[in-house]
């Protein structure tokens, strides 16, 4: 699952990392000819003076090291683009896949996590995309060639620096295999003990207020302890890695200088110039693995945001095929009529149904009040009146037609919904109720704020309609944002009306105002009402449906 | 620099661990001068004398940059880590002792976590900057050194190529990452709070078909955020390029001094010697302008830390007075107000005996909890005194109060941790029966005892594990198992959805009668057998009996 994501991701960013990749090969042969440059100069000079300095090998070592530093400018600016363009297409995805998922989704996760998912969790990944998936495509051809070119300039230089470079995958497979044993081992730890300084901080007003601060500084400071040395642990097997980088380099410098002075001595003809590129060569030869090292941190962010995401649950399967439908569902004057039959539903396998089998009907312009024990399924019935869930079973129908033949949007036209808590964005009040309609006219926002009382506490803000609300905004009172629902569902105008408990967290006085409010908007309207709160009683026409262990146990219509 | 004093002071307590991972650090870019050197110097030998050259010092050289570097690293990071565990303890000793208390009043959760992450950057001062820093200002006198067997012309000029990329350009760029900080970080927090939003938001989205404007919304300010990072990583991008030119124009003045320039060709070996040194040396200090970035935003986030660790002016003070007596609870005259000339609380009186239930109602924004606060000691009152027992209770020493008055709030945290260790929190361990009893008070012995780990359960990252219910109760057992004979229960609902408030609140009202309960609330529903009932309103309190 996680693997087949990561290559997905991998597939996705194919061409951006074959570029870089590709500069960074441009890079290496760069450096080929501006070593070869300065090798051939250094053995001229040090041939002794009658040779004439050689003015070509000095333009082509100034053009090449121009070129160079070229490359390095292109080879960063790009890779910024590629991280961004990476980011954003990563958080499209997963932005498509919430609302694919639709508000049920609250219900798995806490919506912090969910928020944290589109964005530290991208953020983390701009190194795996603009960093580490080029230097891993690079380094092997990049190593490879040089080896190459060293062998081809002189045999012997090019055969120790390939088994030195040969002994790398060797030591990083002993290594990186301890390291993962010893990280393996404590990773757990650490993670728990790294979580753990952030819980005791996030929750220090808890242990302070409880008068135990003293006694928890120490065990913090054990723990801090013991977190350093696990750490400390890890490192030390993972130090060896790099270690081993500068084994083989060091190993191949040297070993090259002495075979070459041996070879001398006994007499062989290879040219101080290949000599002197040969070494000036074996730090190029180890540069992109030290890129892809230097990395390596990045790489491990893929898998947890990786792992975040598979927490989400799997998507029902689209439901495409059967949308056919082009009747608009009929609304008359009175409101719309409502049918439910026989719908069923279950959020986890192997528990219970939370709908089982429930059926009722609604004339257009009756009022349903819902009522049952907490966990009875009312909140399921009402996502699934939302279209926020699909029934596993069984057809809802809206206006004579069922939902599921409806494009989602022509659905949520002909409904209306008020919750516990209206969720209020950063923005003015104003911006707050026109988002429900943002075609409204101002006649009709104005009639949305008269009929949803908020002109009654309008000259308590300090800006009126322009007050802003939400994040750093201006706090209204649990009844005041209640009336930005209502004049929300005011603008929307749809036929169908569906509240979960929208009285719930109001005090019974404010209650009162807030039912004011309601009954005119519950005029020519179709109402589904769940709550607990006898006031609604008196509401007007009704129907009433007690839900119990999934199943509706009692309708009764009353006028 | 003087107002990183505090944190500097932590740093000076492993002065000698840090001082000899440096030590390791220098030896360590010495041997790789030597290495290089006796390279170059051996390569010159070979192609001129040929015969006689000995590889000894080279193979010594090899070995122990070998050695060293790993000495070098080990060293640096276990000091690093030291210094990280002991700011990490200092912050939270700080933090506890100032301004701690006050955060259970304030929504700062991503303050904390921001703060936390500020601490984590801390380990880039010493890796990244201080060290590489360090070295880069050793080698100007090795290479200087080396040079000046060649000619001076040549030392003067690298040395002032080196000058620029080791410290002109890193200061720099430290400036400029220094000025950018607060920018991106609020573009960076915008497009955050739009993420928040539109997660949050999703049914509101949905029904009111406003999912793609508020995918428009976050993706303009996930673009206002990049832009701003575009900025500065281009800035960058042109200081590293810049750095690199240096760099090879100092080979290019090096190869100069090969070519005779600088000195006569007859010194070939010494010229070569000359170029690979300063080719090492020019290698190591390409990457300084990146630490100059980092310096930037490690300053920003030292002086987070400081300002978050700085002691409030009004703080209470300890107290010294031993326990009370007895537990009424009074006030008098009692005038209050977070900031100078706005009271929330004007000229409050009351008593509070030992064994009431009271429930204190008034909208939000009355000052509910600020009596809460100022019975916790977390602040004084401006005008008039609260007693404890007879006793004011700015006398009493701060933990005693603590111990005495329990708080329960909607910010009451549950940590990631065991259930046990979330009842106990640190304090002395009570029979298994006393805790049992507690859970069993609060309603949730049950749902413990139906887990496979009993009392070992992990509760998970903020209750993560459990539902919102069930973890305000296990905070109500804790508050149950403090011992403490007054209660503070500070609107222990919010946040709750309405079938689980019902169910919290039938279990606050079966609670045995023992202990004083003062309930705050902004609304009366289904709280039931109250003693009396206070409102606050306008910043005056009345009383009745229900």
């Amino acid at each position: 699952m996680l693997k087949g994501w990561v290559r997905q991701q991998n597939r996705a960013n194919r061409s951006a990392t074959m570029s870089l990749a590709l500069i960074g090969m441009l890079n290496v042969v760069t450096g080929m000819v501006l070593m070869w440059s300065l090798a051939s100069m250094l053995a001229t000079w040090l041939a002794g003076g009658q040779h004439a300095t050689p003015y070509p090998m000095v333009v082509l070592f100034i053009i090449a090291s121009l070129v160079r530093v070229f490359l390095g400018y292109l080879q960063e600016t790009l890779a910024l683009h590629v991280g961004e363009e990476a980011r954003k297409r990563l958080r499209r995805s997963i932005v498509e896949r919430f609302f694919a998922q639709g508000p049920s989704l609250l219900r798995h996760q806490h919506s912090a996590a969910l928020a944290a998912m589109v964005t530290d969790r991208v953020e983390a990944l701009e190194g795996y995309f603009a960093r580490w998936l080029p230097a891993s495509a690079l380094w092997v051809v990049a190593q490879w060639s040089v080896v190459v070119v060293v062998f081809w300039q002189n045999h012997h230089a090019g055969y120790i620096l390939g088994a030195c470079c040969l002994f790398l995958p060797v030591f990083q497979a002993v290594f990186g295999i301890a390291t993962a044993i010893a990280s393996r081992r404590q990773i757990l730890a650490l993670n728990r003990l790294q979580v753990r300084f952030l819980d005791r901080i996030r929750g220090i007003a808890t242990i302070v207020l409880s008068g135990n601060a003293v006694k928890d500084s120490e065990e913090l400071g054990h723990a801090a302890d013991e977190l350093r040395q696990r750490t400390m642990k890890v490192l030390r097997v993972a130090f060896l890695t790099s270690a081993s980088t500068d084994l083989a380099m060091i190993v191949a410098l040297i070993g090259i200088v002495i075979d070459q002075h041996h070879r001398l001595q006994q007499g062989s003809f290879s040219s101080i110039e290949s000599i002197i590129f040969a070494v000036l060569m074996v730090p190029e030869a180890f540069a992109p693995f030290r890129a892809l090292s230097a990395a390596y941190q990045d790489r491990a962010q893929i898998t947890h945001s990786g792992e975040a995401l598979q927490k989400l649950p799997a998507l029902q399967a689209p439901i495409t095929p059967e949308r056919t439908s082009s009747v608009a569902p009929e609304r008359t004057k009175a409101g719309i009529a409502l049918d439910v039959r026989d719908v069923s539903y279950r959020w986890v396998e192997d528990r219970p149904l939370a709908l089982d089998h429930v059926s009722f009907h609604l004339e257009p312009g009756q009022i349903a009040l819902l009522t049952g024990p907490s966990g009875a399924g009312k909140s399921t019935l009402i996502e699934a009146l939302l279209g926020f869930i699909r029934p596993l079973e069984g057809q809802i129908s809206l206006g004579g037609v069922d939902i599921q033949t409806l494009h989602p949007a022509d659905v949520t036209r002909q409904i209306s919904w008020i919750g516990q808590k209206p969720v209020l964005f950063a923005g003015s009040l104003k911006e707050n109720i026109m988002f429900a309609a943002p075609h409204a006219s101002e006649a009709q926002f104005q009639a949305a704020l008269e009929a949803s009382a908020i002109t009654h506490y309008l000259p308590l803000l300090p800006e009126g309609v322009e007050t802003r609300l939400g994040e750093g905004g201006f706090g209204l009172s649990g009844g005041q944002a209640q009336r930005i629902a209502i004049a929300r569902a005011f603008l929307k105008d749809a036929s169908l009306l569906i509240m979960d408990e929208p009285t719930a967290h109001l005090d019974p006085e404010t209650e009162g105002d807030i039912l004011t409010a309601l009954k005119p908007l519950l005029q020519g309207r179709t109402a589904v009402i769940s709550t607990h709160s006898q006031q609604f009683q008196g509401i007007g026409e009704r129907y009433h449906l007690l839900m119990e262990q999934g199943r509706l146990t009692v309708q009764e219509g009353q006028s | 620099m003087k107002r990183f004093y505090p944190l500097i002071k932590v740093w000076q307590a492993r002065w000698l661990r840090l001082f000899i991972g440096l030590i390791l650090a220098e030896l360590s870019i010495c041997a790789a001068f030597l290495l290089m050197g006796q390279t170059g110097s051996r390569l010159g030998l070979i192609a001129t004398a040929g015969a006689f050259v000995t590889f000894g010092l080279l193979r010594w050289a090899g070995s122990a940059r070998l050695i060293l570097r790993y000495g070098e690293r080990l060293a640096t990071h276990d000091a690093t880590f030291r210094v990280l565990a002991d700011i990490r303890l200092w912050f939270y000793r700080r933090l506890a002792r100032g301004a701690a208390a006050g955060l259970g009043f304030r929504r700062t959760g991503d303050l904390l976590t921001r703060l936390v992450s500020d601490v984590q950057s801390l380990d880039s001062l010493y890796l990244r900057i201080i060290i590489p820093l360090a070295t880069a200002l050793l080698s100007l006198p090795i290479v200087i050194f080396i040079c000046l067997k060649g000619s001076m012309l040549l030392a003067f000029s690298i040395a002032i190529i080196f000058c620029l990329t080791a410290f002109i350009l890193p200061a720099f760029m430290a400036r400029m990452s220094y000025r950018w900080g607060p920018v991106l970080q609020q573009a960076q927090s915008e497009m955050n709070n739009q993420a928040l939003e539109l997660v949050s938001g999703m049914k509101e989205l949905r029904i009111f078909g406003q999912e793609d404007a508020a995918k428009a919304r976050l993706f303009a300010a996930e673009e206002a955020f990049y832009q701003a990072q575009r900025q500065q990583s281009r800035a960058m991008a042109r200081t590293h390029t810049l750095a690199l030119f240096l760099t090879r124009l100092g080979v290019i003045c090096a190869l100069g001094g090969c070519a005779g320039l600088f000195f006569s060709k007859e010194q070939a070996v010494i010229g070569i010697t000359v170029l690979f040194v300063v080719m090492t040396a020019l290698n190591n200090i390409v990457d300084l302008p990146r630490a100059g970035l980092i310096a930037g935003q490690v300053c920003h986030a030292a002086e987070r830390i400081i300002e978050a660790t700085k002691m409030p002016v009004s703080q209470p003070p300890e107290g010294s007075r031993p326990a009370p007596k007895g537990y009424d609870i009074t006030a008098q005259a009692l005038s209050f107000g977070w900031s100078e000339g706005r009271s929330t609380l004007k000229n409050i009186n009351f008593t509070l005996r030992e064994g009431e239930r009271v429930a204190l109602i008034g909208p939000s924004g009355a000052g509910k909890s600020s009596l809460a606060a100022l019975l916790l000691k977390v602040v004084l009152p401006q005008e008039g005194c609260l007693t404890l027992g007879g006793t004011d209770i700015a006398d009493i020493k701060t933990e005693i109060v603590r111990e005495r008055i329990a708080w329960l709030s909607q910010a009451s945290h549950l940590f990631d941790d065991t259930i046990r260790a979330n009842l106990l929190l640190g304090r002395e361990a009570p029979s298994d029966e006393v805790i049992w009893a507690a859970l069993e008070q609060a309603q949730i012995a049950d749902f413990v005892r139906s887990l496979p780990d009993g009392l070992e359960s992990w509760v998970g990252e903020n209750g993560s594990q459990l539902s919102g219910g069930q973890g305000r109760r296990i905070a109500l057992a804790r508050v149950l198992l403090s011992n403490a004979p007054i209660l503070i229960l500070d609107e222990p609902c919010t946040g709750l959805d309405i079938d689980t408030e019902r169910a919290f609140l039938k279990t606050l009202n079966q609670l045995d009668r023992s202990r004083t309960i003062l309930l705050i609330t902004h609304r009366l529903t289904g709280i039931e057998q109250l003693d009396r009932l206070w409102t606050l309103q306008d910043g005056l309190l009345t009383s009745h009996i229900p």
